[in-house]
């Protein structure tokens, strides 16, 4: 595989991961404060700041007063605006457009498809009516271009970079989530007595990163704030968790390259090592300080892209 | 048949001094078409405006597209698509079929001859300047001897049927002819539009082009490789041909390269991968001449490779086509096909040549400028039908312009006269409704050492301003599927 296509592949899997958390974000937030319990967390301008900071927009805390369509349009069809659903997948249709002798007729027809149904969306209908109906399509499609990478693809190196690619921005967005949610769980205490640790921010969250369901089921109990980061982070077997996120980062490097895991200037041998550090945490641990690990996993996987670019990129 | 008052061909003009390949001269359908007709004079016109949208839906979904610069925002077009199919009788495509490759291989010994011994200028059959004055005679391809002898590997040739009922060939493509996936995707469309159509013909199938292509590039590697490792080189994405490379690339399984992934070592080609450089025996290109490498010529090329043509020229890597066939589909050399056929092949040529008057001599030239009303001038080396001027199109003025542009560069101009190109029920969105439109027919043609091969279909170019004669893409023409009956 060239080295150039290679790089666009990477960037074809992480951009199609960013779309479906910036969809579902939109959407889980937005739906869920509509009868949520508590003055602020039911209070729109709070839900449209956790979205921009979810996106990396910083909004001066009391000053400023986020316009709903104004921001909806932003972060979802707004062209000018880098981390917009309709950028998303436009970088990842423009990367998969220069590989598409390598990909099948079938997942390239998907993404266009995709693309076509995202640029054609009338804006008017997204930010009056339009947030459901969108945001549920554009995390549909996602799945379908999941299963038409995993069900139509060859499972070689062209396989082991895209899914290297979405699964170094899975765990991104999903850390990114957290961070978002954690904070918006803190803004949220005290409101009618609520507490931080049972805050009903915590299933907000787990909603956002589709586990709900299955967290309910492995803990058989209301979410608190230990039992959801624990499940998020390290629970190897959510397949939303940064845990397996990093597995399969793992399994899918060393078939790119399975000699080179013993040399230590080696993208295998850096995953390796910051999985392996993971594998011994305690949630308690991370919880004593929650930014710091946030920060340093964020970290970790910028490493990780840039190794991957010097090795296998680099053309 | 009878026209139904409510059905899309109930408004269809017939034009009855243009040669409609459907209706007869009294109107009546051709036996061939008869079926075709009852199968789409079944829809109402609501029903075909919505197939059709559904068409060019297909087109976008499938990325069958180019982009479109405006001042704000880029817009992705399609290539205009017609439902209604075009269908070649056995017969004819066997002559169609005959002479596409006979062309091919007297155009093939032509440019062995030209670039070596020169023969067919010193017997006097083709004037030297022909060829000296041409701007794409490659000096530097002077007796170099490409693998297997082969310079034209794919040719493109455009046909068109005359109003005697008769196919002429208006010109050959042998630099980067494109249009082949269209061919493919324009069956792929048809056939999700409209399958039903298929079960009442027995149409042959377009998808062995990438097979056959393959093997050809495969079987001119150079010496000592044992299992030749095939590229695609394009220029790159932005090009509006982009959709064909990569869809020969991935049909063909190979790999679809740019210039900047390849370097030239010591005179062999390599591409940098993944895990390191890699080494490319043949290369399918699709960048023209001028760009393959800038130490070669033209030196402001970021297209090319730096050192690939000293590669070339040491027989460590194959180009399809080679270097320098540009000479030999110059409009000028056109006008001599019949000689060459007959010089190099001892056979009459099985395809008829547009007669063409050469403005670079004097009595022709005058004949030229006394009756440019009655003639297409053409410029002999562009291609995409830039340039070219229709005699009884133009005003007085302009056939002034024209004059003064022949007298001062005759060598540039030949002229024929207007050829009537047949027509083609073609479907025109602004009128919800059939109407005449002209057609050619572009064919494909695979020349190797020990293979030739045409592809069964081709591509039917429409041009689709009413009365308009010129069918490239770039001057705004569409295209039909194109069936090729079995026998």
């Amino acid at each position: 595989m060239l080295a150039r296509v290679a790089n666009n592949l990477f960037w074809m899997g992480r951009y199609i991961e960013r779309t479906e958390h910036i969809a579902r974000f939109m959407n889980v937030n937005y739906f869920s404060s509509l009868d949520a319990p508590h003055e602020l967390s039911h209070s729109r301008q709070f839900v449209l700041r956790s979205m921009m900071f979810m996106v990396g927009e910083h909004v001066n805390e009391d000053s400023e007063q986020l316009n709903e369509q104004n921001t909806l349009y932003k972060i979802g069809l707004d062209s000018e605006f880098p981390y917009s659903v309709i950028n998303s997948i436009r970088n990842a249709r423009e990367n998969a457009n220069s590989a598409r002798d390598l990909i099948s007729t079938e997942l390239y027809e998907s993404i266009n498809k995709f693309y076509h149904f995202v640029v054609n969306y009338p804006v008017d209908k997204f930010v009056k009516n339009g947030l459901y109906d969108f945001t549920v399509n554009v995390t549909e499609m996602t799945a379908i271009l999941r299963g038409k990478i995993r069900g139509t693809l060859l499972h070689d190196s062209v396989y082991a970079i895209i899914m290297m690619g979405i699964n170094i921005e899975r765990a991104t967005q999903i850390i990114r989530i957290i961070n978002t949610k954690y904070n918006d769980a803190l803004l949220a205490q005290g409101s009618y007595g609520d507490k931080f640790s049972n805050s009903f921010e915590w299933t907000t969250l787990l909603k956002c990163t589709e586990s709900y369901d299955m967290m309910r089921r492995f803990y058989k109990k209301t979410p608190t704030s230990i039992s959801t980061l624990e499940f998020l982070i390290l629970n190897p077997n959510c397949p939303r968790s940064i845990m397996n996120s990093l597995n399969q980062v793992h399994n899918h490097i060393r078939v790119l390259d399975p000699s080179k895991a013993y040399n230590k200037n080696s993208t295998a041998f850096l995953v390796g090592k910051v999985r392996a550090e993971f594998q011994y945490k305690y949630i308690e641990e991370i919880e004593e300080d929650i930014q710091s690990f946030i920060e340093n996993i964020l970290n970790n996987l910028t490493k990780i892209s840039q190794k991957m670019e010097k090795e296998f990129f680099n053309y | 048949m009878k026209h139904d008052d409510t059905t899309i061909f109930s408004s269809y003009e017939r034009n009855p001094s243009l040669y409609d390949e459907i209706f007869d001269e009294n109107g009546n359908v051709q036996k061939t078409y008869e079926t075709l007709f009852d199968l789409y004079g079944k829809h109402s016109i609501e029903d075909y405006v919505n197939l059709n949208s559904k068409a060019k839906a297909s087109f976008f979904n499938q990325g069958i597209t180019f982009q479109v610069y405006n001042e704000k925002k880029t817009q992705e077009k399609i290539f205009p698509f017609d439902l209604f199919p075009r269908i070649i009788h056995p017969e004819e495509w066997d002559i169609i079929e005959r002479g596409a490759i006979q062309r091919s291989k007297a155009l093939n010994l032509f440019l062995w001859d030209i670039y070596h011994e020169k023969k067919i200028i010193r017997q006097g059959i083709i004037p030297m300047e022909l060829i000296s004055s041409s701007a794409n005679y490659l000096h530097q391809m002077i007796d170099v001897d490409p693998p297997g002898g082969i310079y034209n590997h794919i040719s493109g040739t455009d046909i068109i049927k005359h109003n005697d009922g008769a196919y002429y060939v208006l010109e050959d493509n042998i630099r980067c002819p494109s249009g082949v996936s269209y061919v493919i995707s324009n069956r792929t469309a048809l056939k999700r539009a409209l399958f039903g159509v298929f079960n009442h013909y027995q149409a042959y199938s377009v998808t062995n082009y990438a097979e056959n292509l393959l093997d050809l590039l495969e079987s001119t590697k150079p010496k000592g490789v044992d299992i030749p490792n095939c590229v695609v080189i394009t220029p790159g994405m932005y090009n509006s041909a982009f959709f064909e490379h990569s869809y020969l690339a991935k049909t063909m399984g190979v790999e679809l390269v740019e210039g900047r992934d390849l370097f030239v070592e010591k005179d062999f080609v390599y591409m940098k991968t993944i895990h390191g450089p890699e080494k490319v025996d043949v290369i399918y290109r699709r960048i023209d001449d001028q760009f393959l490498d800038p130490l070669e010529f033209r030196a402001d090329s970021t297209l090319g490779v730096p050192g690939l043509f000293a590669a070339y020229k040491k027989g460590n890597v194959t180009l399809a086509n080679a270097p320098g066939t540009g000479v030999a589909d110059d409009k000028a050399v056109y006008t001599y096909m019949p000689e060459i056929i007959k010089y190099y092949l001892d056979e009459e040529p099985i395809l008829n040549n547009v007669l063409t008057y050469h403005c670079s001599r004097p009595d022709e030239l005058n004949y030229v400028l006394e009756n440019i009303d009655k003639l297409v001038i053409k410029p002999v080396d562009e291609a995409g039908g830039y340039g070219i001027s229709i005699g009884n199109r133009l005003t007085k003025k302009e056939i002034e312009v024209v004059k003064i542009q022949v007298k001062e560069n005759p060598r540039k101009y030949v002229a024929q006269p207007i050829m009537s190109l047949s027509v083609h029920p073609t479907y025109i969105e602004d009128s919800e409704s059939f109407e005449q439109r002209h057609v050619d027919l572009r064919t494909f043609t695979i020349l190797g050492k020990d293979k030739e091969f045409v592809l069964k279909g081709g591509l039917t170019r429409v041009a689709l301003q009413k009365g308009n004669l010129i069918v490239n893409s770039s001057q705004g023409g569409g295209s039909k599927d194109t069936w090729v009956l079995k026998k």
